[in-house]
């Protein structure tokens, strides 16, 4: 029981801890591509203590609504990462919640965050709520099919079996459901966390922006942890496509060896992923709003195509 | 052996299917040809793959005259054929690309269920493949249905005649082989009489 909550505990932590880091070290990779120096890969740290020190500024308008919003934000979105498998396979979680409680938790995040954005009533928040919930709409539910391709093939719908299943019989992993199910995810993904070519991270003044229109009011501590919420989400899902679809590496013991092994292999595959991230940011240009939805129709497609193979091959 | 041969060839056609949606999804001739070109290669590795599982020799004759002729004439041919019209400018299709996509995401599961009794009764190591391949069909056929460019219909034809020889490959290893080059022909001297007929459909179909 000890050992089980110590698992949970250290993978969620772990996951909050680095989250930061991983948006950091996109940045860099971004900068060195478009031959800038960039900041270090520690630079969010140090700009989420900075912002944690500053005073609140906070619009009459404002509700209870707006105080909690970042609240339910954080505690969502580090109880869905709780969920997910980082460096064990064996992930005691799986007593918790499985995936279509993940997918809930992540849409409670999403929820609030527009909620937040909508409550002190200035039109920039109105429209990036808005903006969101329509590229929300289409996403969530990609996700929840994408990763139900891999809950078909594998016979169980918690996150750690499937990563453990795969990792036993490694042929469901060159399978067509398997590979057409972690494209939809990507790009799912990359809706999901607001970056290019969906919405543009970099930018804070932009009529097509969607995730800074929303937190335009806040400032101060909640913005923080918004800022830190986002980072949390980019690094869950960029380790949910790490470990569900190429679950090698992970460990399926807790023999120490194994564990340092596996914390090396999330490493590598998150900067991988990361470099992935930064390389496809720098080759796109941004869609056009109206685009955006033909986009995830596409990311939908791939995932109910996923989801129809992996009923025939059985 | 018999279950990564199953894998990869469904793998492989997952990808043909794949780039057949990418006519759905972009809107210039050039890449067009460009998800042809990359189908017709894939269909080529495809035929060299059960040539070489299956023990069928003259199939490797058969991929590397796909290589050939669909990966590399026909292509060339289309490209040229692209740079002689105005083009740079985006396409239109007759229904929009959300609900093209959605509809084949049906036309896919249609083809899942109609395949699959077939497919119950065959003991080939590609019988997986199958239903990708028909899907590959219904949707090539859905290019050509709802595409208005000339040539987004002749790349969803030949897409189309990609998925029968994709079909032919899983379902029985292959036509005999003067059938195969039959077919070669065939699809030699449709683009080049489609080449000569395009402008004068642009002319009066256009605008």
């Amino acid at each position: 029981m000890m050992r089980d909550a110590l698992v949970i505990g250290v993978q969620t932590v772990l996951l909050i801890v680095i989250a930061p880091a991983i948006v950091g070290y996109v940045r860099l990779m971004k900068a060195r591509l478009q031959g800038r120096r960039g900041a270090a890969v520690v630079q969010p740290y140090r700009e989420l203590r900075k912002t944690f020190r500053k005073g609140m500024v906070i619009a009459d308008s404002a509700s209870w609504i707006f105080h909690l919003a970042p609240f339910v934000i954080v505690g969502a979105t580090v109880a869905a990462a709780s969920l997910a498998p980082v460096i064990s396979a064996a992930q005691p979680a799986d007593l918790l919640g499985d995936l279509f409680v993940l997918a809930a938790l992540l849409m409670l995040g999403t929820f609030f965050l527009a909620l937040g954005g909508l409550d002190p009533g200035t039109a920039f928040g109105g429209m990036g709520s808005s903006r969101e919930m329509t590229v929300a709409a289409l996403t969530e539910p990609t996700i929840a099919i994408a990763v139900l391709t891999l809950a078909l093939t594998t016979g169980s719908t918690s996150l750690g079996a499937i990563a453990g299943t795969v990792l036993k019989t490694p042929a469901y992993a060159i399978g067509p459901g398997h590979a057409l199910a972690f494209a939809a995810f990507l790009i799912a993904l990359i809706a999901e966390t607001g970056r290019l070519p969906v919405d543009n991270p970099s930018t804070h003044l932009e009529l097509t922006m969607i995730h800074e229109a929303m937190i335009l009011e806040y400032s101060g501590p909640y913005l923080a942890l918004i800022e830190w919420a986002a980072a949390v989400r980019l690094t869950l899902l960029l380790t949910l496509a790490a470990n569900l679809f190429l679950p090698w590496g992970m460990a399926t013991s807790l023999a120490p060896v194994a564990l340092v092994a596996a914390l090396l292999a999330i490493v590598v595959k998150l900067a991988i992923l990361g470099l992935l991230l930064a390389l496809l940011e720098t080759r796109v240009a941004k869609l056009r709003l109206f685009r955006v939805p033909e986009l995830l129709a596409l990311s939908f497609t791939l995932a109910l195509l996923a989801a129809a193979s992996s009923f025939f091959t059985k | 052996m018999e279950a990564a041969f199953s894998r990869i060839t469904m793998t492989a056609a997952s990808a043909m299917l794949l780039l057949s949606l990418v006519v759905l999804w972009r809107r210039h001739a050039g890449a067009y040809i460009t998800a042809f070109r990359t189908q017709s290669i894939t269909l080529a590795v495809t035929g060299a793959i059960v040539a070489f599982y299956g023990t069928a020799p003259e199939l490797f004759f058969v991929s590397f005259m796909i290589l050939v002729v669909k990966g590399w004439i026909v292509p060339s041919v289309l490209s040229a054929m692209d740079a002689k019209r105005r083009s740079g400018r985006e396409l239109h299709p007759l229904l929009n690309t959300e609900t093209s996509l959605l509809v084949c995401g049906a036309l896919a599961v249609a083809a899942y269920e109609i395949s699959r009794p077939l497919a119950e009764v065959m003991n080939l190591a590609t019988r997986g493949g199958l239903p990708i391949a028909l899907a590959l069909v219904f949707v090539s056929l859905f290019i050509v249905v709802s595409r208005r460019d000339v040539i987004a219909q002749i790349v969803g034809f030949l897409m189309l005649e990609n998925g029968i020889a994709l079909l032919a490959l899983l379902g029985a290893y292959g036509v005999p082989l003067i059938v195969e080059l039959g077919v070669f022909l065939d699809v030699l001297l449709g683009v080049l009489v489609m080449q000569a007929v395009v402008y004068q459909i642009h002319d009066t179909s256009a605008d």
